[in-house]
Formats: structure tokens, C-alpha cells, sequence
């Protein structure tokens, strides 16, 4: 497979000491210290395999491990595996070989009856893993340290599933599996030792730990459990987030306002980081019912829209965002134009009036189910909502707390549109839109032709193509509108070296200078 | 004064009662619900239905209610659903922070507000009375979460004198904890010293004019004898109320406050609580909030026994 280069690290711009942040030699980290890490609140749990919030796969990649990780360029690497698996010519058996010597935090030695019992559990509990269940036959321990997956049909993204780290298929004891999770014990380089809601959660090194041999892959690779202890701490409110790195409180402070970056320029304690790109808004539409069940409709939502305009409300600076249209920016192997020409940043509101007219839904009410959790969803909707207007919609936001969100999505008579993001993904079956379950419920022969020919294709060189013809479906189809690129900013002490900037930020291989 | 104490005792009990009864339809007719929150952004609506039907959420608002009654009446809070521990256990966790930042306001609000009250009534009509009364108004519009900021980036990040936020990580000492009480009390206390000096120079007037201070003159008594002794003795009654309400806020939560220092007390677990619609916290965490309400209402109520001889019950 022709993978193109792309790196977190090279598709990521540190605006600042990017040097020293990123790239030390292994010989320069020393050994022992702790650093103290300020995330977006306290988890909603512990367990990796229940939730698919990103909070909790930041925090609990550190104790649990999968089978398989990303390395740098997002290709699928073995982490409790020993080796890739060895697939069938059909591709229907996968067996995995297991590393051996693992041990849990409980000092249990891994073995493949765990991993059995694990992946079961992740079929029955994780989103992620259910969406897998549906192609799984069987999974089989075929000897102490070999584990055999059968595939009903083929099904190119599990491996993709198995290594991503929400909705995660981790390995656990086949002892301590209860649900809910009462002891998080893993295989991974460090373990809990407390965690005080709302005050911190305290890791320290697992002594016991085998890591991989070699150097460091992204989040494949050695891990060198160099810090003597990690702490998460909960810190909700943004400003305090930006202070606290400002004071050098905190070490290392995920997802801060990027209108903070000039603040956190040329200070002493914190250099700013900037992930560039890290993620998309997107605008997801009701297919099943109401007035965006209407192909004509949707398109006129499209036609109407200006992403830039949107995206200059909600990010202010260019440094912040891009205009873009596919759904994966430049370095992915998956980026393509494909269905993109003229459906994009279109931003004529007299043609989507055409297009409503046709439709049939002039003044019908058109509900923008969105959220101020996250300010740029507020901001993007405000400035739809003006334009869409200008087209003759009879726009109604609905203003909601994140929590109402969820649970009004799954509801199609209450919405018509809402607004969501994700960060980039490393594989495009683990995109929500592309699930018939998922709120907005696109269901039509157009992307079930698209999307079975790609999750059935074996072959990784032929899978780009094939995600360009889902691409394609997707642009004609408008079961969402994909508004952009935009970038995550952190903030890091210069002191901290060895974290590459990343969606789900790991600290394995951190240090602190003395 | 049995039969007051009864009555009170009572009164309590139906005070609480309306306050569970209330509580518990308003966190569960608010939309939203705690499946969707824990299990994340991507999961389907058949994953949440399924975590619905183990928390027992999908059963009808009666039977949850008389199940929830049942539990209270064993002494028993539930169980929370994201920190997978007692009610009554997580509230405990949270009650130190609360308390001393609670104490520590009020000691910091009285400090100030005592004082400037009495000495502005004394000097009423003054610029000191005037400049007093005007910054009281503003301290009384500040809100405290921009208060809180603003400590923060100067006693915290220019002069590096206090910790940002948190309450100390592992193994920290009670005097570290309370270390990093100090900004947040000190917001809290300014914002309510405001309401306090107001009360306590419009109490101090009251008294000020009575015949018995003009007597205590007369008989050539020393003006801070006069003032303290007297006035301010007699004065006390509507101080301590509001002292008692101001305590009871505090207690409830400085929700705001306990947010901006990311301070793990019982306004930030209910603030959290109620985002995740983890309800047995939302519900016991508000019972216990308005028993401590009503306690402290019935303490003050026999502190006037102690401040105000006439008073009887």
C-alpha cells in the first residue's frame, strides 16, 4: 500500500518551540518526575469500552491497552498483538498472535482466554464493538497465545476498531470485566492509583510493564514510562485552563480557546501548541423525517450556506481554521476532491430559494438543534441561520445543553439539523454519518452500495478509491454538511518534552526536565 | 420551648419533603438523560436505551418515585451513576472544601463588612458613609466568577502568590488545601461582605436613634462604649440573619466560584451532577442542601435567644 506521508507530527504545526516540545532525543529525558495534566472536566467513566467520549480515551489509554494501535502515519500497528494478524485469503480469519509476558496491573500475566473474554465484552458493550458484532461469527482462543477472529463476511475497519481508543476494544483480566467496571486493572504502562472526582486522577508507572521494543510510533512503538506518576486533573472552566497554564501550574492543558493563543505566546511557564488540522463541524441532517427528508431541501441548505463566513464567526483567524470540503485535509491517505466541485462555500441564496421552492418547503420551520458546550456550534449556527433565512427558511434554533443534545438527537420528529464535530479519524468507517443507527438515519441504495463495497474491500491500496465514491455518494446525497477544518490549541511547559501533538494527547513517553 | 423545637422538627420534615417531591419531577422532566452522557457522542439510541433499562430509568416516573421514597425512608441516598459510590459518601467527599470555603468567606465578608457598616452608620451622611454605600452597590454587582478572574491573574499568575485553581493533588496537607482556598474565599468574601454591610449600617441606624443610646450619652458614657455595647448589641438580630443566610448560600454552593477555581465542593458536584443528569446526586445533594438550609435558619432563630433577652418562644 502507497501510504502518504502523514504524521500527526508532520500535519502538525507547534506554532511555538516546536523543537523542544516534540522531537528530544531518548537520551536527553530523564527518568522519574510528574506532571500534572489540566483536562476538560472529570470523566463520565473509567471504563474505555462503554463511552465513545474522547475525555475518557485521553485519560484511560494510559492503564488499558488494545491489540492493535496507530503509529505515526495512521497505519494499524500491533500493541498486545505480537505481529499484524495473519489474515485468510478470503479475508474472513484473522489470528492474532499475543505478546507474551504481559502482565496486568493485578500482576496476572495476560493470556489469550482475557483477550477472548474482552472482545466479547466489547461486542456486547461498546458502540463500536457492536457495529463490529454484526461481522463476527465467532472469536476462539486457539491456544494460550493466540486468539482466532471468524468473519461472517469480510470487513475491512476491524482492524481499525480494534486499535481505536474509544468505544475501545481493550484487554482486560477475564476476571474483572463486571459492568459496570468496579477496578480498572490493564496491561498499560501506567495504573490508577486514586481518583478523587473533580479533583484529579492520580497514575503512577506499572513496574511490571513490557513494552515494545524499538522507538516510539505514534501511539505504537516502545512506551518508556519515564514520568514516575501522571495526574489528571479536572479543570471545567477555560479561562482557568488558559491561567493555569500561564502560571505553570499545569504542565500540559488540553482544549483551550484559541483566542488565547496570543496570551499564551513568549511566557515562561507554557508555549502554546497548536494541532493543526484537528477536526470538522459538521451539520448533520434529519433524512428520515420532517422537512430535511427532502433531497431538494438539503441541497438548498447547501446552496445557501456560507462555511466561510461560518467558520470566520466561529474561529475568527485563519491561523484557526480552513475552508475545506473533503472530509479528510491533505496528508490522509483518504483525502480526495471527489463530489466536492461547486458544492461547497456556495453561499447563493437566491438559487437555494429555487431549490426550497422545488422542495415544496417554503416557510416551513427548520429546527437547528445546537449547543453552547461548544461556543464555534453556537457561533456557526447563528450565521446559518442568517443565510438560510435569506433562502426563505423559517429557521428555529433550538438552544440546548449538550446532554439535552444527545437525547434529543435520537429523537427524528424533534430536529431538522444538528450540529456536531469530530476530530479526524484515523480510519472513515468509525464516521457516525456513515451508520444507518445514527441520528440522521441516512438510509439509501446509493450509500449502501458506496459504503459495503468499502467496508468489504479487503485490500488497503484499493480502500482510497473506494472511500472516494462514498465521498461522492455523500456530496450528492447532503446527509450532512461537512463546514470546515479547524485546529485544537494546547498549551505544554517547556520543561515537559516527548508528547507529540495529537487528538488524544498520550504522555507514555513524557519527561520533565529537573 | 419543646413544642417550638417540635414544630420546627416538623416543619422541616415537610420542608424536605416538597423539596425531594419537586426535585425529583424537575431533574426528570428536564430533557436529557444520564445514558446518553456516559456512553458518548457515537453511541446509538439502542446502546442508550440498553443503559436506560439497567439504571432503571425506563420504568414509569411513579414506580421510580416510590422506589426513590422507599430508599430515603432506609436512610438510604442511592447510589451515583458516574461515580459508582454512595450519594452520601460522594456529598461527604465534597463537604470539607465547601465548609472552610464557606467559613473562611464569611470570616473574610464580617471582617470587612462589620466594621465599615458600624463605623459608616456612626458617620452617616459623611463621605466615608457615602463612599461606603457606593462601593458596597458595586461589590454587590461584581460577579464573582469575573472577581475570581481577575484574583486569578494577578495574586495567582503575575505575582505567582497563590495556586490558579484545585484543591492540592495527591497526599496534600490540610494547611496545602487550604492554601488554595484563599482566592476563591476571598472573591466569595468581597461579593458578600457587600449585602452584609448593608444590613449591618441600616441595623446599626436603627438603633442609633433610640432613646436609650441618647440615655447612655447623657449619663456621659465613652462614644465607642456607647456604640459597641449598646447600639451594636441590639443591633445583632437582623446581622445575624443575614450572616445565616449568607452561610446557607455559601453552603449550598458557590457554584460559580467553585467552577472557576475547579474546587471539588458540593456546588461543583451538583453544577456536574446536573450536566450529566446523574440524578441520585442532583436529588440527594438538594435534600441536603435545603436540610442545612433549614438547620441553620433554626440555629439563628435560637441564637436570638442568646443576643435578645425579649425574645421567647
Amino acid at each position: 500500500m502507497k501510504v502518504l506521508r502523514r504524521t500527526l507530527l508532520a500535519g502538525t504545526v507547534a506554532l511555538a518551540g516546536v523543537a523542544a516540545l516534540s522531537t528530544a532525543p531518548a537520551w536527553a529525558q530523564a527518568k522519574g518526575g510528574v506532571i500534572n495534566v489540566a483536562t476538560v472536566g472529570e470523566p463520565p467513566t473509567l471504563d474505555p469500552m462503554v463511552s465513545t467520549a474522547d475525555l475518557v480515551g485521553i485519560i484511560t489509554q494510559h492503564f488499558y491497552e488494545t491489540l492493535f494501535t496507530f503509529d505515526k502515519n495512521w497505519k494499524v500497528t500491533p500493541l498486545l498483538a505480537e505481529t499484524m494478524p495473519d489474515i485468510s485469503a478470503d479475508g474472513k480469519v484473522y489470528t492474532i498472535k499475543l505478546r507474551q509476558g504481559v502482565t496486568f496491573h493485578d500482576g496476572s500475566t495476560m493470556t489469550s482466554a482475557d483477550v477472548v473474554a474482552s472482545l466479547k465484552r466489547w461486542m456486547d458493550l461498546a458502540s463500536r464493538g457492536k457495529q463490529a458484532a454484526g461481522f463476527i461469527a465467532g472469536v476462539e482462543a486457539v491456544d494460550g497465545a493466540t486468539v482466532k477472529l471468524t468473519l461472517k463476511e469480510p470487513y475491512a475497519p476491524l482492524l481499525a476498531l480494534l486499535a481505536f481508543n474509544n468505544a475501545a476494544a481493550v484487554i482486560m483480566p477475564a476476571g474483572k470485566m463486571e459492568n459496570p467496571l468496579k477496578e480498572p486493572v490493564g496491561t498499560g504502562p501506567y495504573k490508577l492509583k486514586e481518583r478523587k472526582a473533580d479533583q484529579y486522577i492520580q497514575l503512577v508507572r506499572h513496574d511490571g510493564y513490557k513494552s515494545r521494543a524499538g522507538e516510539p510510533d505514534g501511539y505504537g512503538g516502545a512506551r518508556k514510562q519515564l514520568l514516575d506518576e501522571i495526574r489528571f486533573v479536572p479543570v471545567p472552566d477555560p479561562n482557568t485552563r488558559v491561567e493555569g497554564a500561564i502560571s505553570g501550574q499545569y504542565d500540559y492543558v488540553d482544549a483551550l480557546p484559541v483566542e488565547a493563543f496570543p496570551r499564551l505566546q513568549n511566557q515562561k511557564a507554557t508555549q502554546p501548541v497548536m494541532l493543526k488540522p484537528f477536526g470538522w463541524p459538521v451539520f448533520v441532517m434529519n433524512t428520515k423525517q420532517g422537512i430535511m427528508s427532502n433531497l431538494d431541501a438539503r441541497l438548498a441548505v447547501r446552496t445557501a450556506l456560507s462555511e466561510e463566513d461560518m467558520l470566520t464567526a466561529a474561529f475568527g483567524s485563519k491561523d484557526f481554521f480552513a475552508l475545506n470540503a473533503a472530509y479528510f485535509p491533505k496528508g490522509y491517505v483518504w483525502n480526495t476532491d471527489a463530489g466536492t466541485e461547486g458544492a461547497y462555500n456556495i453561499a447563493d441564496p437566491e438559487k437555494a430559494k429555487g431549490l426550497l421552492k422545488k422542495a415544496g418547503s417554503e416557510g416551513k420551520p427548520l429546527r437547528i438543534l445546537t449547543s453552547r458546550q461548544y461556543e464555534f456550534h453556537y457561533k456557526m449556527a447563528q450565521v446559518a441561520a442568517e443565510y438560510l433565512k435569506q433562502a426563505g427558511f423559517a429557521v428555529e434554533l433550538m438552544v440546548v445543553d449538550w446532554a439535552t443534545l444527545t437525547q434529543r438527537r435520537t429523537d427524528p420528529a424533534l430536529w431538522d439539523i444538528y450540529i456536531t464535530h469530530s476530530p479526524f479519524l484515523p480510519e472513515p468507517a468509525l464516521t457516525g454519518i456513515l451508520s444507518e443507527a445514527s441520528p440522521g438515519w441516512w438510509s439509501t441504495p446509493g450509500r449502501k452500495k458506496a459504503v459495503d463495497a468499502f467496508n468489504s474491500e479487503p485490500d488497503p491500496s484499493k480502500r482510497p478509491a473506494l472511500w472516494a465514491e462514498v465521498q461522492k455518494v455523500i456530496y450528492a446525497e447532503v446527509p450532512a454538511i461537512k463546514i470546515g477544518d479547524f485546529n485544537a490549541l494546547s498549551a505544554q511547559a517547556p520543561k515537559v518534552t516527548g508528547v507529540d501533538p495529537a487528538p488524544w494527547p498520550y504522555f507514555w513517553n513524557a519527561s520533565v526536565s529537573k | 420551648m419543646n413544642r417550638y423545637i417540635l414544630q420546627r422538627f416538623l416543619g422541616m420534615l415537610a420542608v424536605m419533603f416538597v423539596v425531594v417531591t419537586v426535585v425529583f419531577v424537575i431533574v426528570r422532566i428536564a430533557p436529557g438523560d444520564p445514558a446518553s452522557v456516559m456512553l458518548g457522542p457515537d453511541a446509538t439510541p439502542a446502546d442508550v436505551a440498553a443503559l436506560r433499562t439497567r439504571l432503571g430509568l425506563d420504568r414509569p416516573l411513579v414506580v421510580q418515585y416510590v422506589l426513590f421514597l422507599g430508599q430515603l425512608l432506609r436512610g438510604d441516598l442511592g447510589e451515583s451513576i458516574f461515580l459508582n459510590k454512595p450519594v452520601l459518601s460522594a456529598i461527604a467527599d465534597r463537604a470539607e472544601p465547601t465548609f472552610f470555603l464557606t467559613l473562611f468567606s464569611l470570616a473574610i465578608a464580617s471582617f470587612i463588612a462589620i466594621p465599615v457598616g458600624i463605623y459608616a452608620a456612626y458617620r452617616r451622611g459623611s463621605l466615608f458613609d457615602q463612599a461606603t454605600t457606593t462601593v458596597a452597590m458595586l461589590a454587590a454587582s461584581i460577579p464573582s466568577f469575573w472577581l475570581g478572574l481577575l484574583l486569578i491573574q494577578w495574586l495567582a499568575v503575575r505575582f505567582g502568590v497563590f495556586p490558579v485553581s484545585g484543591y492540592g493533588g495527591p497526599g496534600a496537607s490540610l494547611a496545602t488545601r487550604l492554601y488554595h482556598l484563599v482566592l476563591p474565599a476571598i472573591a466569595l468574601g468581597i461579593v458578600s461582605s457587600a449585602l452584609i454591610l448593608r444590613f449591618t449600617r441600616a441595623s446599626m441606624l436603627d438603633v442609633l436613634g433610640d432613646d436609650y443610646i441618647r440615655t447612655a450619652r447623657s449619663k456621659g458614657m465613652g462614644e465607642f462604649r456607647v456604640v459597641m455595647r449598646h447600639a451594636f448589641k441590639n443591633a445583632l438580630i437582623p446581622i445575624l440573619t443575614v450572616l445565616g443566610l449568607t452561610a446557607a448560600l455559601l453552603v449550598s454552593g458557590a457554584v460559580v466560584t467553585e467552577t472557576v477555581f475547579s474546587l471539588p465542593g458540593v456546588g461543583s458536584l451538583v453544577v456536574s451532577a446536573v450536566l450529566r443528569r446523574d440524578y441520585p446526586v442532583i436529588q440527594g445533594a438538594l435534600l441536603v442542601v435545603a436540610a442545612l438550609y433549614v438547620i441553620i435558619n433554626f440555629l439563628i432563630d435560637m441564637l436570638y435567644l442568646v443576643v435578645d433577652p425579649r425574645v421567647r418562644y
